[in-house]
Protein backbone atom coordinates (compact mmCIF):
# COMPACT_ATOMS: atom_id res chain seq x y z
CA UNK A 1 0.00 0.00 0.00
CA UNK A 2 1.40 3.34 -0.91
CA UNK A 3 2.06 6.61 1.00
CA UNK A 4 -0.57 8.58 -0.50
CA UNK A 5 -3.36 5.99 0.90
CA UNK A 6 -2.17 6.54 3.73
CA UNK A 7 -4.94 9.33 4.63
CA UNK A 8 -7.91 6.99 3.16
CA UNK A 9 -6.85 4.02 5.33
CA UNK A 10 -7.13 6.58 8.62
CA UNK A 11 -10.33 7.52 7.39
CA UNK A 12 -11.49 4.12 7.21
CA UNK A 13 -10.07 3.12 10.72
CA UNK A 14 -11.41 6.12 11.88
CA UNK A 15 -15.12 4.98 10.79
CA UNK A 16 -14.90 1.32 11.16
CA UNK A 17 -12.35 0.50 13.76
CA UNK A 18 -13.90 0.22 17.41
CA UNK A 19 -16.25 2.76 16.58
CA UNK A 20 -17.23 4.26 19.76
CA UNK A 21 -21.51 4.88 20.64
CA UNK A 22 -22.44 8.28 22.81
CA UNK A 23 -20.94 8.13 25.77
CA UNK A 24 -23.04 7.02 28.26
CA UNK A 25 -22.76 9.58 30.88
CA UNK A 26 -25.60 9.08 33.71
CA UNK A 27 -25.47 5.87 33.92
CA UNK A 28 -21.36 5.99 34.68
CA UNK A 29 -21.57 8.55 37.00
CA UNK A 30 -23.98 7.10 38.70
CA UNK A 31 -22.16 3.92 38.85
CA UNK A 32 -18.84 6.46 40.01
CA UNK A 33 -21.41 8.17 42.89
CA UNK A 34 -22.82 4.34 43.96
CA UNK A 35 -18.78 3.47 44.31
CA UNK A 36 -17.86 6.42 46.44
CA UNK A 37 -20.89 6.31 48.67
CA UNK A 38 -20.09 2.48 49.50
CA UNK A 39 -16.57 3.39 49.92
CA UNK A 40 -17.81 6.37 52.53
CA UNK A 41 -19.85 3.95 54.35
CA UNK A 42 -17.43 1.49 54.85
CA UNK A 43 -17.47 -1.40 52.04
CA UNK A 44 -13.84 -1.53 50.82
CA UNK A 45 -12.95 -0.40 47.93
CA UNK A 46 -11.61 -2.87 44.97
CA UNK A 47 -8.78 -0.97 44.90
CA UNK A 48 -7.69 -0.77 48.50
CA UNK A 49 -8.72 -4.28 48.76
CA UNK A 50 -6.21 -5.37 45.89
CA UNK A 51 -3.41 -3.36 47.21
CA UNK A 52 -4.29 -4.88 50.52
CA UNK A 53 -4.08 -8.20 49.27
CA UNK A 54 -0.94 -7.45 47.10
CA UNK A 55 0.56 -6.08 50.56
CA UNK A 56 -0.18 -9.44 52.44
CA UNK A 57 1.07 -11.63 49.50
CA UNK A 58 4.30 -9.45 49.49
CA UNK A 59 4.66 -9.91 53.02
CA UNK A 60 6.56 -12.73 54.91
CA UNK A 61 3.77 -14.10 56.79
CA UNK A 62 1.47 -13.91 53.77
CA UNK A 63 0.94 -17.53 54.08
CA UNK A 64 0.11 -17.56 57.15
CA UNK A 65 -2.71 -14.51 56.40
CA UNK A 66 -3.54 -17.48 53.76
CA UNK A 67 -3.69 -20.57 55.90
CA UNK A 68 -5.68 -18.75 57.77
CA UNK A 69 -8.02 -17.79 55.13
CA UNK A 70 -8.18 -21.62 54.35
CA UNK A 71 -9.12 -22.04 58.44
CA UNK A 72 -12.03 -19.60 58.35
CA UNK A 73 -13.42 -21.45 55.08
CA UNK A 74 -12.47 -24.82 56.36
CA UNK A 75 -15.22 -24.69 58.49
CA UNK A 76 -17.86 -24.72 55.99
CA UNK A 77 -16.07 -27.30 53.86
CA UNK A 78 -15.98 -29.38 57.03
CA UNK A 79 -19.88 -28.81 57.24
CA UNK A 80 -20.22 -29.62 53.78
CA UNK A 81 -18.27 -32.82 53.74
CA UNK A 82 -18.49 -34.21 57.22
CA UNK A 83 -17.62 -37.15 58.54
CA UNK A 84 -15.57 -37.61 55.49
CA UNK A 85 -13.09 -34.71 55.12
CA UNK A 86 -10.38 -34.19 57.09
CA UNK A 87 -10.04 -32.85 60.61
CA UNK A 88 -9.80 -28.94 59.81
CA UNK A 89 -6.35 -28.57 61.91
CA UNK A 90 -4.40 -30.47 58.66
CA UNK A 91 -6.18 -28.42 56.04
CA UNK A 92 -3.68 -25.88 54.93
CA UNK A 93 -0.47 -27.41 53.49
CA UNK A 94 1.14 -24.74 56.35
CA UNK A 95 2.20 -21.12 56.56
CA UNK A 96 5.82 -22.02 55.44
CA UNK A 97 5.23 -23.30 51.76
CA UNK A 98 2.22 -23.02 50.26
CA UNK A 99 -1.73 -23.96 50.68
CA UNK A 100 -3.28 -26.92 49.84
CA UNK A 101 -4.28 -26.34 46.33
CA UNK A 102 -7.25 -29.66 47.06
CA UNK A 103 -8.75 -27.62 50.32
CA UNK A 104 -8.71 -24.49 48.13
CA UNK A 105 -10.43 -26.03 45.60
CA UNK A 106 -12.93 -27.09 48.05
CA UNK A 107 -13.22 -23.77 49.97
CA UNK A 108 -13.78 -21.76 46.26
CA UNK A 109 -16.52 -24.48 45.17
CA UNK A 110 -18.34 -24.24 48.04
CA UNK A 111 -18.30 -20.35 48.24
CA UNK A 112 -19.10 -20.47 44.73
CA UNK A 113 -22.47 -22.62 45.62
CA UNK A 114 -23.44 -19.96 48.04
CA UNK A 115 -22.75 -17.16 46.21
CA UNK A 116 -24.72 -18.06 43.36
CA UNK A 117 -27.55 -19.07 45.54
CA UNK A 118 -27.31 -15.52 46.48
CA UNK A 119 -26.91 -14.04 43.00
CA UNK A 120 -30.24 -16.16 41.76
CA UNK A 121 -32.17 -14.52 44.43
CA UNK A 122 -30.88 -10.69 42.92
CA UNK A 123 -31.60 -12.15 39.64
CA UNK A 124 -34.84 -12.91 40.80
CA UNK A 125 -35.88 -10.13 42.68
CA UNK A 126 -34.20 -7.97 40.34
CA UNK A 127 -36.99 -8.85 37.38
CA UNK A 128 -39.49 -6.50 39.58
CA UNK A 129 -36.86 -3.81 39.86
CA UNK A 130 -36.21 -4.55 43.97
CA UNK A 131 -33.78 -6.39 46.25
CA UNK A 132 -34.36 -7.00 49.80
CA UNK A 133 -32.24 -4.84 52.14
CA UNK A 134 -31.09 -7.24 53.74
CA UNK A 135 -29.31 -8.91 51.19
CA UNK A 136 -26.78 -6.46 51.74
CA UNK A 137 -25.31 -8.19 54.56
CA UNK A 138 -25.43 -11.73 52.86
CA UNK A 139 -23.51 -10.09 50.11
CA UNK A 140 -21.24 -8.14 52.40
CA UNK A 141 -20.40 -11.66 53.85
CA UNK A 142 -19.43 -13.31 50.72
CA UNK A 143 -17.48 -10.64 49.36
CA UNK A 144 -15.09 -10.71 52.91
CA UNK A 145 -15.31 -14.52 51.88
CA UNK A 146 -14.33 -13.67 48.28
CA UNK A 147 -11.32 -11.43 49.40
CA UNK A 148 -9.93 -14.51 51.43
CA UNK A 149 -10.10 -16.59 48.71
CA UNK A 150 -8.16 -14.38 46.35
CA UNK A 151 -6.00 -14.09 49.34
CA UNK A 152 -5.13 -17.53 49.78
CA UNK A 153 -5.13 -18.59 45.99
CA UNK A 154 -2.16 -17.29 44.41
CA UNK A 155 -2.78 -17.73 41.21
CA UNK A 156 -2.76 -21.58 40.80
CA UNK A 157 -5.80 -21.53 38.63
CA UNK A 158 -6.11 -18.22 36.39
CA UNK A 159 -9.85 -19.03 35.44
CA UNK A 160 -10.64 -19.30 38.57
CA UNK A 161 -8.79 -16.36 39.53
CA UNK A 162 -10.68 -14.20 37.02
CA UNK A 163 -14.07 -15.44 38.35
CA UNK A 164 -13.25 -14.62 41.56
CA UNK A 165 -12.28 -10.97 40.66
CA UNK A 166 -15.83 -10.75 38.70
CA UNK A 167 -17.32 -12.09 41.47
CA UNK A 168 -15.63 -9.08 43.66
CA UNK A 169 -17.13 -6.66 41.56
CA UNK A 170 -20.43 -7.77 41.42
CA UNK A 171 -20.81 -8.49 45.32
CA UNK A 172 -19.41 -4.57 45.62
CA UNK A 173 -22.28 -3.65 43.09
CA UNK A 174 -24.95 -5.78 45.26
CA UNK A 175 -23.71 -4.02 48.69
CA UNK A 176 -24.02 -0.89 46.65
CA UNK A 177 -27.73 -1.37 45.76
CA UNK A 178 -29.04 -2.75 48.80
CA UNK A 179 -27.23 0.57 50.48
CA UNK A 180 -29.03 2.83 47.66
CA UNK A 181 -32.33 1.51 48.41
CA UNK A 182 -32.11 2.61 51.27
CA UNK A 183 -32.37 6.49 50.28
CA UNK A 184 -33.11 7.47 46.67
CA UNK A 185 -35.80 4.36 45.13
CA UNK A 186 -34.93 5.99 41.10
CA UNK A 187 -30.65 5.52 41.51
CA UNK A 188 -31.65 2.27 43.53
CA UNK A 189 -33.29 0.87 40.55
CA UNK A 190 -30.60 2.36 38.12
CA UNK A 191 -27.49 0.62 40.19
CA UNK A 192 -29.86 -2.58 39.71
CA UNK A 193 -29.94 -2.56 36.51
CA UNK A 194 -26.20 -1.72 35.74
CA UNK A 195 -25.84 -4.80 38.48
CA UNK A 196 -27.93 -7.30 36.61
CA UNK A 197 -26.53 -5.58 33.55
CA UNK A 198 -23.05 -6.91 34.73
CA UNK A 199 -23.85 -10.12 36.27
CA UNK A 200 -25.05 -10.77 32.15
CA UNK A 201 -22.53 -9.64 30.72
CA UNK A 202 -19.82 -11.22 32.76
CA UNK A 203 -21.75 -14.88 32.85
CA UNK A 204 -20.61 -15.16 35.94
CA UNK A 205 -23.90 -17.19 37.08
CA UNK A 206 -22.81 -19.70 33.63
CA UNK A 207 -19.29 -19.49 35.15
CA UNK A 208 -20.35 -20.79 38.67
CA UNK A 209 -22.34 -23.22 37.14
CA UNK A 210 -19.04 -24.90 35.14
CA UNK A 211 -17.48 -25.01 38.42
CA UNK A 212 -20.16 -26.03 41.58
CA UNK A 213 -22.04 -28.78 41.67
CA UNK A 214 -25.42 -28.85 41.82
CA UNK A 215 -26.78 -28.88 45.47
CA UNK A 216 -23.39 -27.13 46.95
CA UNK A 217 -25.04 -24.10 47.09
CA UNK A 218 -26.88 -25.11 50.01
CA UNK A 219 -24.46 -25.74 52.26
CA UNK A 220 -23.52 -23.25 54.67
CA UNK A 221 -26.12 -21.26 53.83
CA UNK B 1 -10.88 28.65 43.67
CA UNK B 2 -11.65 27.27 40.26
CA UNK B 3 -13.20 23.72 39.88
CA UNK B 4 -10.31 21.81 40.18
CA UNK B 5 -9.80 23.55 43.43
CA UNK B 6 -12.85 23.11 44.61
CA UNK B 7 -12.87 19.07 43.76
CA UNK B 8 -9.64 18.93 45.71
CA UNK B 9 -11.46 20.59 48.29
CA UNK B 10 -14.11 17.31 48.27
CA UNK B 11 -16.39 19.32 46.42
CA UNK B 12 -18.24 16.69 44.22
CA UNK B 13 -20.42 18.78 42.21
CA UNK B 14 -17.13 20.38 41.07
CA UNK B 15 -16.09 16.83 40.77
CA UNK B 16 -18.84 16.16 38.62
CA UNK B 17 -18.39 19.29 36.48
CA UNK B 18 -14.72 17.82 35.93
CA UNK B 19 -16.07 14.35 34.38
CA UNK B 20 -18.59 16.35 32.54
CA UNK B 21 -15.90 18.01 30.72
CA UNK B 22 -13.91 14.96 30.09
CA UNK B 23 -16.04 12.01 30.27
CA UNK B 24 -16.94 12.39 26.63
CA UNK B 25 -13.28 11.92 25.25
CA UNK B 26 -11.81 9.43 27.76
CA UNK B 27 -14.51 7.04 27.24
CA UNK B 28 -14.61 7.43 23.19
CA UNK B 29 -10.58 6.46 23.66
CA UNK B 30 -11.29 3.64 26.00
CA UNK B 31 -14.03 2.04 23.76
CA UNK B 32 -11.23 2.68 20.62
CA UNK B 33 -9.33 0.78 22.81
CA UNK B 34 -11.38 -1.96 24.14
CA UNK B 35 -13.93 -2.67 21.26
CA UNK B 36 -16.80 -2.87 23.99
CA UNK B 37 -18.88 -0.98 25.77
CA UNK B 38 -18.34 -2.69 29.09
CA UNK B 39 -15.26 -2.44 29.22
CA UNK B 40 -15.00 1.27 27.97
CA UNK B 41 -17.46 1.85 30.69
CA UNK B 42 -15.30 0.15 33.12
CA UNK B 43 -12.61 1.85 32.31
CA UNK B 44 -13.80 5.17 32.11
CA UNK B 45 -15.30 5.06 35.58
CA UNK B 46 -12.07 3.72 37.35
CA UNK B 47 -10.20 6.35 35.60
CA UNK B 48 -12.65 8.92 36.99
CA UNK B 49 -12.52 6.96 40.77
CA UNK B 50 -8.91 7.11 40.63
CA UNK B 51 -8.77 10.43 39.63
CA UNK B 52 -10.94 11.16 42.88
CA UNK B 53 -8.61 9.79 45.01
CA UNK B 54 -5.72 11.17 43.67
CA UNK B 55 -7.04 14.69 43.25
CA UNK B 56 -4.49 15.48 46.17
CA UNK B 57 -1.72 14.57 43.90
CA UNK B 58 -2.99 16.94 40.85
CA UNK B 59 0.01 19.67 41.32
CA UNK B 60 -1.30 22.10 38.19
CA UNK B 61 2.07 20.96 36.43
CA UNK B 62 -0.16 19.99 33.25
CA UNK B 63 -3.47 20.61 32.52
CA UNK B 64 -5.88 18.66 34.34
CA UNK B 65 -7.58 16.87 31.38
CA UNK B 66 -3.75 16.07 30.55
CA UNK B 67 -3.39 14.56 34.01
CA UNK B 68 -7.34 12.40 33.65
CA UNK B 69 -6.08 11.04 30.53
CA UNK B 70 -2.64 9.82 31.44
CA UNK B 71 -4.45 8.05 34.27
CA UNK B 72 -7.62 6.33 31.48
CA UNK B 73 -4.61 5.74 29.58
CA UNK B 74 -2.90 3.60 31.96
CA UNK B 75 -6.16 2.14 33.54
CA UNK B 76 -7.28 1.06 29.82
CA UNK B 77 -3.73 -0.53 29.16
CA UNK B 78 -3.36 -2.52 32.53
CA UNK B 79 -7.21 -3.79 32.15
CA UNK B 80 -6.91 -4.96 28.07
CA UNK B 81 -3.76 -7.33 29.60
CA UNK B 82 -6.31 -8.84 31.63
CA UNK B 83 -8.48 -9.38 28.67
CA UNK B 84 -8.39 -11.97 25.74
CA UNK B 85 -8.54 -9.45 22.90
CA UNK B 86 -9.16 -12.74 20.39
CA UNK B 87 -12.44 -13.51 22.30
CA UNK B 88 -13.37 -9.89 21.87
CA UNK B 89 -12.62 -10.08 18.88
CA UNK B 90 -14.51 -12.65 17.84
CA UNK B 91 -17.19 -11.73 19.84
CA UNK B 92 -17.85 -8.14 18.17
CA UNK B 93 -16.96 -9.55 14.54
CA UNK B 94 -19.90 -12.09 15.42
CA UNK B 95 -22.42 -9.26 15.83
CA UNK B 96 -20.97 -7.69 13.11
CA UNK B 97 -22.88 -6.64 10.05
CA UNK B 98 -21.68 -5.02 6.69
CA UNK B 99 -21.30 -1.07 6.91
CA UNK B 100 -21.52 1.10 4.60
CA UNK B 101 -18.06 3.24 4.17
CA UNK B 102 -17.71 6.18 1.95
CA UNK B 103 -18.11 4.49 -1.85
CA UNK B 104 -18.14 1.10 -0.60
CA UNK B 105 -19.35 -1.29 1.90
CA UNK B 106 -16.71 -3.08 3.95
CA UNK B 107 -17.41 -6.63 4.41
CA UNK B 108 -17.16 -8.70 7.59
CA UNK B 109 -13.78 -9.75 5.63
CA UNK B 110 -12.39 -6.97 5.46
CA UNK B 111 -13.15 -5.67 8.60
CA UNK B 112 -11.90 -8.48 10.03
CA UNK B 113 -8.70 -7.95 8.35
CA UNK B 114 -8.49 -4.26 9.62
CA UNK B 115 -8.88 -5.11 12.71
CA UNK B 116 -6.55 -7.66 12.83
CA UNK B 117 -3.99 -5.38 11.85
CA UNK B 118 -4.19 -2.75 14.37
CA UNK B 119 -5.04 -5.31 17.04
CA UNK B 120 -1.24 -6.67 16.48
CA UNK B 121 0.29 -4.09 16.61
CA UNK B 122 2.76 -3.46 19.33
CA UNK B 123 0.73 -1.88 22.80
CA UNK B 124 3.26 1.38 22.35
CA UNK B 125 2.68 1.83 18.58
CA UNK B 126 -1.57 0.90 18.41
CA UNK B 127 -2.07 3.81 21.61
CA UNK B 128 -0.56 6.64 19.25
CA UNK B 129 -2.19 5.54 16.59
CA UNK B 130 -5.38 5.60 17.94
CA UNK B 131 -4.73 8.36 20.31
CA UNK B 132 -3.83 10.71 16.82
CA UNK B 133 -5.67 9.30 14.09
CA UNK B 134 -8.42 7.90 15.00
CA UNK B 135 -9.17 10.47 18.03
CA UNK B 136 -7.60 13.57 17.00
CA UNK B 137 -5.28 14.48 19.67
CA UNK B 138 -2.07 16.22 19.25
CA UNK B 139 1.64 15.10 19.63
CA UNK B 140 2.19 17.48 22.41
CA UNK B 141 -1.24 16.58 24.61
CA UNK B 142 0.07 12.41 23.69
CA UNK B 143 3.29 13.08 24.71
CA UNK B 144 1.64 14.44 28.15
CA UNK B 145 -0.35 12.06 28.43
CA UNK B 146 2.29 8.82 28.03
CA UNK B 147 4.95 11.09 29.77
CA UNK B 148 7.26 10.29 26.67
CA UNK B 149 8.66 13.07 24.20
CA UNK B 150 6.79 15.01 21.83
CA UNK B 151 9.28 13.46 18.93
CA UNK B 152 9.26 9.24 20.40
CA UNK B 153 4.91 10.30 19.97
CA UNK B 154 5.72 11.19 16.42
CA UNK B 155 8.33 8.37 15.49
CA UNK B 156 5.58 5.93 16.75
CA UNK B 157 2.89 7.15 15.06
CA UNK B 158 5.32 6.61 11.98
CA UNK B 159 6.09 3.19 12.81
CA UNK B 160 2.87 2.16 13.28
CA UNK B 161 1.30 3.27 10.21
CA UNK B 162 4.26 1.59 8.72
CA UNK B 163 4.06 -1.48 9.89
CA UNK B 164 0.01 -1.38 9.32
CA UNK B 165 0.86 -0.80 5.61
CA UNK B 166 2.95 -3.25 5.89
CA UNK B 167 0.56 -6.05 7.39
CA UNK B 168 -2.59 -5.27 5.46
CA UNK B 169 -0.55 -5.06 1.75
CA UNK B 170 -2.77 -4.42 -1.06
CA UNK B 171 -5.77 -6.26 1.36
CA UNK B 172 -8.00 -2.58 1.33
CA UNK B 173 -7.00 -1.48 -2.19
CA UNK B 174 -10.95 -1.52 -3.30
CA UNK B 175 -11.81 0.45 -0.24
CA UNK B 176 -9.01 2.62 -0.40
CA UNK B 177 -8.01 2.92 -3.54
Amino acid sequence: MSEERTDELTRLLREEYNAPPEAPRDEMWSAIQARLEARESGVVSLDQARSRRAARLRAPLAWAAAAAAVLVLGVGIGRMTAPTAPPVAEAPAGATGGADPGILRLAAVEHLGRTEALLRMVRADGASGWVDPAVGTWARSLLTETRLLMDARQEQDPAMEELLEDLELVLVQIVGVTEAAGGDQGRAREELILTLDGMERREVLSRIQAVVPPGAGLAGT
Amino acid sequence: MDVVGRAQGGDQAAFRALYDANVDRIYRLMYRMAGEDHLARDFTQEAFLRAWQRLDQFRGNAAFSTWLHAIAVSVGLNGLRKVDRHRRRERSLEDAAPVAVGRRELDVGARERLAEAVDGLPEIYRTVLLMHDLEGYGHGDIAGILGVPEGTSKARLSRAREKLRATLGDAMKEYVG
